[in-house]
């Protein structure tokens, strides 16, 4: 292995004769800075490397792993998206340009070189790259901070309602954790409510929402230390369609996929199983899967935590009350996998 | 008569490798060609190769083959190029037949050049 040290861009030249190494390095010296390898091998280990690599030059027929396998190692591990290749050809067989190009390949140099056509692929390609790879890396950067703002929104949002609520901003940390844990189980138990890890992740967000439509609710009726009449409970319900309305009204500011989560768990997570919740009653599976697990961990949450109309239930006797159905009727599958997760959390603590 | 002189009486197009690889470098070109001797030496195929297994004589001659294109050495580039073909097609009996052919001049310009070593 041989390094020509500038602080140019670098090009690593792959071919197990030295004499066309060197013509390369010859041709390429005065604009890059060159890393000869001699085997599919040697240029593997330069490329998983510390080496900022803008552009391989990969002959294809080498001892020790040829350049196809050099192409499926770069595919494995991601690098053939950031690296252009060039094959260096002496007009081999189709098959085997063909199968290259599959592998992502960017073009073809067919030996003999020529010095001037060459270089003015290789710059313009990695030209190319360059500004492919800045975009991407903007692009990633504005998607990290516009996350970043969604989050730090439906956070800023629902600790306001936290506030109203008397609350300390406890409570929607525990649902948000807790409709994480159970989404994850639920998913990995039933086929039908499977769903990736980066939905799970946003129905978690969406989760501390679920509860923004308290924000409209007279305080005298919110924080009313004694039983609701039936005209305060009326409107106490009314959180659910003024919260997804408020969301409507912002969805412009929202990532679609949270607002779309928010506002159906905003709505519709007092709905349940048999039809006899609000305000829609909707029953069984006509409430997406997020509505109905936000709804058990806010139960659950509700009853173990202090209220201003109440004292706190024992973890234990919430769990009684919400499989009886003193709360509510729940879909089975989400009991189930409430249970579960209830005796993993408990394992974890008794393993602490 | 220097090196690349010589090679031009031998058919190596001296100019065209100057002015498509070599940057006009005279030197650089001289250079180049001075490795040729000791890469042939490792890669060299013989005619009494297996007509059965020759893979290893497809690779060996292939790599002539891009070496001496690189080199314009045209003399064995274009019988070379004409060996990896007749090979991939199945024809081992009539590769065999051009390599016998090449093998001498193989030897006349590897000589050349090793005078000037």
């Amino acid at each position: 292995m041989e390094i020509e040290t500038t602080q140019k861009e670098t090009i690593l030249i792959v071919d197990d004769i030295e004499i066309n190494r060197a013509v390369l390095t010859e041709i390429f010296k005065e604009d890059y800075q060159t890393i000869e390898a001699c085997n599919g091998v040697e240029a593997l280990e330069i490329i998983n490397g510390e080496n900022d690599i803008s552009a391989v030059l990969l002959d294809l027929l080498m001892p020790e792993l040829n350049g196809l396998g050099v192409l499926k190692a770069m595919n494995e591990s991601g690098k053939i998206e950031s690296i252009p290749v060039f094959l260096i050809t002496a007009a081999d067989s189709r098959e085997m340009l063909q199968e290259g190009y599959d592998l992502g390949a960017i073009d073809v140099i067919t030996k003999p070189f020529m010095m001037h056509f060459l270089k003015c692929r290789v710059n313009n390609v990695i030209e190319l790259y360059r500004h492919r790879n800045k975009l991407e890396s903007i692009v990633a950067e504005q998607v990290k901070r516009l996350n970043e703002m969604n989050q730090s929104m439906v956070e800023t949002l629902a600790t306001i309602v936290e506030f109203r609520d008397c609350e300390s901003g406890e409570h929607v940390k525990r649902i948000s954790s807790l409709t994480r844990a159970l989404m994850a189980e639920v998913s990995q138990m039933y086929p039908e409510y499977s769903m990736p890890k980066s939905e799970i992740e946003k129905v978690a967000m969406s989760s501390v929402l679920h509860d923004v439509g308290k924000i409209s609710i007279p305080d005298q009726i919110l924080n009313k230390p004694g039983r609701l009449t039936n005209e305060e409970f009326e409107i106490m319900k009314q959180h659910t369609t003024l919260g997804s309305e408020m969301l409507q009204k912002i969805s412009n500011i929202m990532e679609d996929g949270i607002y779309n989560y928010s506002y159906d768990i905003c709505r519709h997570h007092h709905e349940r199983w048999d039809g006899r919740g609000y305000p829609d009653g909707l029953s069984g599976d006509d409430i997406s899967i997020w509505a109905q697990v936000v709804s058990v961990a806010d139960v659950y949450d509700a009853l173990t935590a202090e209220r201003v109309y109440k004292k706190a239930f024992s973890h234990e006797k919430a769990v009684d009350m919400i499989n009886n159905g003193e709360c509510g009727m729940f879909n089975p599958k989400v009991l189930k996998a409430f249970e579960n997760v209830i005796k993993k959390e408990e394992k974890k603590h008794s393993s602490v | 008569m220097g090196l690349l002189e010589e090679m031009k009486t031998m058919g190596i197009s001296v100019d065209e490798a100057l002015v498509d690889r070599f940057m006009r470098n005279a030197s650089l070109y001289e250079r180049m060609l001075k490795k040729f001797p000791a890469m042939i030496k490792d890669l060299t195929v013989q005619p009494d190769f297996d007509g059965n297994d020759y893979t290893d004589i497809i690779e060996k001659a292939h790599a002539i083959k891009g070496a001496t294109g690189n080199l314009s050495i045209d003399p064995l580039y274009k019988p070379y190029t004409e060996i990896v073909n007749l090979l991939r097609e199945g024809k081992p009996e009539e590769a065999r037949e051009v390599l016998k052919k090449v093998l001498p001049v193989q030897d006349e310009i590897v000589q050349c050049i090793e005078k000037y070593m």
